[in-house]
């Protein structure tokens, strides 16, 4: 049964979209991603309005202040199992806003993370790179929730 | 549109002559005034009634020591910019509003008041603006003795509590995690039934503190920190920023330097404006009008590739000229591509201009009148759609523009469609800048070296971003990092157009207004 | 006396079962459709060519953690999704699908009543859903599923009525089988504005306002997740193919086809799903091609377009049905 269950899991990811203080660059490549060219509804991800609906939360952006509490909130809504996907140089460590008074340098510094995915912003292939890699990681062979894959 | 011919100048002079307010010409741009907390009203009076096209771009605060500066620059219908310059002590700062005179520099004076402490008199709506709730009192980041290590975070504040009054207003909280908007704001819309009452902004989640970090960096390496104020206009910012360093070095840029970055500047607004033409079509419900914008989208983004290597942040800019030439080879790949894209535009016209269920959604939608633009000084294509011809590119030509023949679109109606339509032509008008540009690209070298320490001085400089007027003040102190930059987007103007349409509409309208609107938010909060 | 035969024709074929897996391939198709037009792939490695995305997207729901809000109204929330699911497909039970329906051979005078009651039940347990989650978005996306589903199930019922009329029975089994010519030729002024009705009874667009994400986040879904959401998607579902299968046995002649050899029932099977698949296709068309309607336009839509328009259908179908065609069919 649990097979049937991880396949499940891993052909319908279905993906909420937060934006913890970003430019812009790295957001409009993950909306890009449901657009022709990149298509991910192949894969079955879904872009979904609520956290409750979500499995996979990607988040961009180098979390200002303001924003911490509810990145946080976010997460915890998210019912399990979920995976979080920090997108962008900014979201991994603060990209170049590093050391700004108003900025908790990257993601990891909030919520755990799943995996990073490097860029200024990242080509929408890399993104899907890193998101399949994060998928296939969940396959029984290697055991990696909430590992953190580089 | 003619354009009267006022000399505010001799106007300034001649009312003013012999007071403490001094007019100098020439100086920071078209010139500079110097006034104080007690005359900086009358200057302004006496700007609006001799022209009607007066408007705050924006309000820089400075530390300047023992004092804090307050400039205000102003744009009139001649070409230029006027700074009025005001100074008040550091001890008590507090200087008169202008909002009264000028109702669209009401969140200008909130953000001298959150980042520099200054008080402005009369202000109704005082307040953290760009800064967190929990952000401790008395540190005011742009001051130069501001200490930014170790700060102790105040606990987050509740939520307040239901005001008693009207139980049929209910609150919806948009934001900050929220479909429709791309990034994270709050707006609080109290709504009767299906009305929108009130509409409450809370901005500065996206607010990373890029001013004050400019300062601790070289100039350089403030032109990518400045890139990344925001990915889909970074170009814009880029080149105001070097614009602005070049004014004060007084160096002349390289002609091919000049075309080079109009193109990339063009492709800016190209991607731009797809960008926001399909994703009005996402918030309307549309979604097979937004896949079709943005898969043809995606050449524009192959041409940004093709000339700088990356997709969205071009970095071409540098200051003294571009950091890459445009290889001969590619030009007849980028121009295949721009000629893909212009056979498919009459379609998309056709659409924005015919289709029932568009014009169902957007016509009469969010109408903004052209008095209240002009009140408001709205910028870009949100005031082009409400019949104002402001457009730096023609207003005060820079880079290539000049020599390059293009349409200045403007619309009438002032709703939704209107501004809508505004970007459709533009998207026209872009290509064929380009292929101008391309066609007629000077020979010669596409940079010059500049010196690594900048002497001392200050400069303004406006670019014409795809939302509208981008402005920049750059003050230099003889080192190699900047004393200060104030960036002023065209967002930040905007945003009282959305607060003033969206009262009285219905709720379902407000997510095509907003996206009319074009807002970039990581513009706004820095 | 255990009813064996009952027992499997209620709860697999063509009962619950088959509706399951129908539901899951007509998802399929919509999402293939909708993507083609969009110039996209849609669902592509969930099994050969994604036809096993929406089960893969059922039975990952069902594995994922149940949250309850701690100000929702908690027996109405576990249990409203379930029952909502349940009656949509004990709604299509009474509609005979390989020559009789899974109930029973012959239906009963009136079920065609019966079954617009049906649905009219299910929404409204939508809405309790909704309404049940403490949540203003579900609040706002629950009274306008209320809204919509009332002001269009008039309309839908009137032109209901007009097969009704034409083949002289409320039985829907009845009105199936005395289709010599489909009723679409008949009356084809009441098989467009039935599929209009529809559009709205489904919540597709341009008539998709209680689901619109920019406005209302998730609508009356938005705290749902887990189980329970699975179920509430399945109920959107069911309730596509139920409006389908009507469309079918109302207008195009039901099961009924021609029968080349064995078995008459598989044959009838067959005519029933490419029917209903030719159906689905349309709705999915006018989704693809507009936008949303906002809310008032929906309702001026309804109470001064529509609601005429099925009244005058009906007296034209009765004038045409008592002067025009005894003399022609």
């Amino acid at each position: 049964m649990s097979k049937l269950a991880t396949w499940a899991r891993l052909k319908s990811p279905w993906v909420l979209h937060f934006n913890s203080g970003a430019c812009n660059g790295c957001d409009i490549e993950v909306v890009a991603l449901l657009t022709p060219r990149y298509d991910v509804e192949r894969f079955g991800i879904k872009l979904e309005p609520s956290p409750r609906h979500a499995d996979v939360l990607l988040v961009t952006g180098s979390v200002t202040q303001q924003c911490a509490e509810r990145l946080k909130r976010i997460y915890d809504q998210m019912p399990e199992p979920k995976f979080v996907v920090a997108i962008g140089a900014c979201a991994c460590s603060g990209g170049v806003f590093k050391g700004n008074y108003n900025v908790l340098n990257g993601v990891d510094q909030v919520i755990p993370v799943n995996a990073y995915i490097p860029g200024c912003p990242p080509k929408p292939e890399a993104i899907i790179d890193g998101v399949v890699k994060l998928l296939n990681s969940l396959k029984p062979e290697k055991p990696a929730k909430g590992e953190k894959k580089k | 549109m003619s354009k009267k011919e006022i000399d505010m100048l001799s106007v300034l002079q001649s009312k003013f002559e012999g007071t403490s307010v001094q007019v100098r010409p020439e100086q920071l741009g078209k010139a500079e005034v110097i006034a104080d907390a007690s005359t900086h009203r009358d200057v302004l009076k006496a700007m609006l009634e001799a022209d009607e096209k007066t408007a705050v771009i924006a309000i820089t605060g400075i530390d300047l020591g023992a004092t804090i500066g307050v400039f205000y620059h102003i744009r009139t219908s001649e070409t230029g910019i006027i700074t009025i310059k005001v100074e008040v002590p550091k001890e008590e700062p507090q200087i008169k509003t202008i909002t009264d005179l000028m109702p669209g520099a009401t969140f200008d004076e909130m953000e001298v008041n959150d980042l520099l402490g200054v008080v402005f008199e009369g202000n109704p709506s005082l307040g953290r603006l760009v800064l967190p709730d929990n952000w401790p009192d008395g540190v005011y980041p742009l001051r130069k003795d501001a200490k930014l290590d170790n700060l102790q975070f105040k606990p987050t504040p509740p939520s307040e509590p239901e005001p008693a009054g009207n139980e049929n207003i209910v609150k919806v909280i948009v934001g900050p995690q929220h479909p429709a908007l791309l990034e994270p704001e709050k707006f609080v819309l109290k709504v009767e039934g299906e009305i929108v009452k009130d509409v409450e902004p809370r901005i500065g989640y996206v607010h990373r503190g890029i001013e004050k970090a400019t300062e601790s960096r070289t100039y350089l390496q403030d032109v990518y920190l400045v890139e990344r104020i925001c990915g889909i206009c970074n170009a814009c910012h880029a080149s105001c920023f070097v614009e602005t360093v070049e004014k004060i070095l007084k160096t002349e840029v390289p002609p091919r330097a000049k075309y080079i970055r109009t193109v990339l500047l063009e492709l800016n607004r190209l991607h731009s404006h797809l960008l926001t033409l399909g994703h009005a079509g996402l918030e309307i419900g549309f979604e097979t009008l937004f896949q079709y914008f943005w898969r043809d989208r995606e050449p524009i983004m192959d041409i940004t590739e093709i000339i700088s290597g990356n997709r969205v942040i071009s970095s071409g800019m540098t200051v003294g000229g571009v950091r890459r030439d445009i290889n001969e080879a590619d030009i007849p790949k980028i121009k295949g591509r721009l000629t893909d894209l212009k056979k498919k535009l009459p379609f998309y016209k056709n659409v924005y201009e015919d289709e029932p269920s568009i014009k169902m959604r957007m016509k009469n939608v969010g109408t903004l009148k052209r008095e209240d633009a002009l009140k408001l000084c709205i910028v870009g294509p949100t005031a082009r759609g409400s019949g104002v011809d402001i457009d730096v590119r023609k207003d005060e030509p820079y880079e290539a523009y000049g020599e390059i023949p293009f349409k200045l679109i403007t619309y009438n109606e002032g709703d939704t469609w209107a501004r809508m339509n505004v970007r459709m032509d533009e998207v026209e008008e872009s290509i064929n800048i380009i292929e101008y540009a391309l066609d007629n690209l000077p020979a010669g070298p596409f940079r010059v070296r500049v010196p690594r320490v900048v002497i001392a001085g200050e400069a303004v400089s406006r670019v014409e971003a795809p939302r509208g007027e981008l402005f920049y003040y750059l003050k230099s102190n003889g080192t190699a990092y900047p004393e200060r930059v104030k960036v002023r987007t065209p967002t930040f103007a905007n945003i009282p157009a959305f607060l003033a349409t969206a009262i009285g509409s219905s709720i379902a309208d407000v997510p095509p207004n907003f996206v009319s609107l074009d807002p970039c938010f990581s513009c706004t909060d820095r | 006396m255990l009813d064996f035969w009952l027992f499997f024709r209620v709860l697999v074929f063509p009962g619950f079962t088959f509706i399951l897996f129908l539901t899951l391939f007509c998802d399929w198709v919509e999402r293939k459709i909708e993507a083609r037009m969009q110039s996209r792939v849609g669902p592509a490695i969930a099994g050969p060519a994604g036809i096993l995305q929406p089960l893969a997207d059922f039975i990952k729901l069902l594995t994922k953690e149940e949250i309850i809000p701690r100000d929702a109204k908690k027996n109405v929330f576990r249990i409203a999704p379930l029952v909502a699911f349940s009656v949509m497909v004990f709604a299509i039970c009474f509609l005979p699908i390989d020559g009789s329906s899974a109930i029973s051979s012959s239906g009963f005078v009136g079920d065609l009543i019966v079954v617009m009651a049906l649905v009219t039940v299910a929404n409204f347990l939508l809405f309790m859903s909704g309404w049940a989650s403490a949540n203003p978005y579900g609040d706002i996306g629950a009274a306008r599923v209320l809204t919509q589903f009332l002001g269009y199930d008039i309309p839908l019922f009137l032109l209901a009525l007009t097969p009704a009329f034409l083949a002289g029975s409320l039985t829907i089994s009845i009105i199936a089988a005395n289709q010599y010519l489909p009723f679409i030729i008949l009356a084809p002024w009441g098989f467009v504005l039935f599929i209009v009705a529809l559009q709205a009874e489904l919540e597709k667009d341009p008539f998709d306002i209680p689901h619109a994400d920019s406005e209302v986040v998730g609508g009356l879904e938005t705290e749902y997740c887990g189980g329970k959401l699975a179920f509430l998607h399945l109920t959107r579902d069911v309730q596509i193919v139920l409006g389908a299968a009507l469309v079918v046995e109302l207008f195009l002649g039901g099961p009924y086809g021609p029968v080349f050899f064995g078995l008459p029932a598989f044959w009838y099977s067959l005519w029933f799903v490419l029917k209903l698949l030719v159906v689905v296709m349309i709705t999915e068309y006018v989704t693809c091609l507009f936008a949303r309607m906002r809310i008032d336009q929906v309702l001026t839509a309804n109470w001064r377009v529509l609601l005429p328009l099925s009244v005058l259908s009906l007296v034209l179908t009765v004038a045409m049905a008592t002067y025009v065609y005894p003399m022609v069919v």
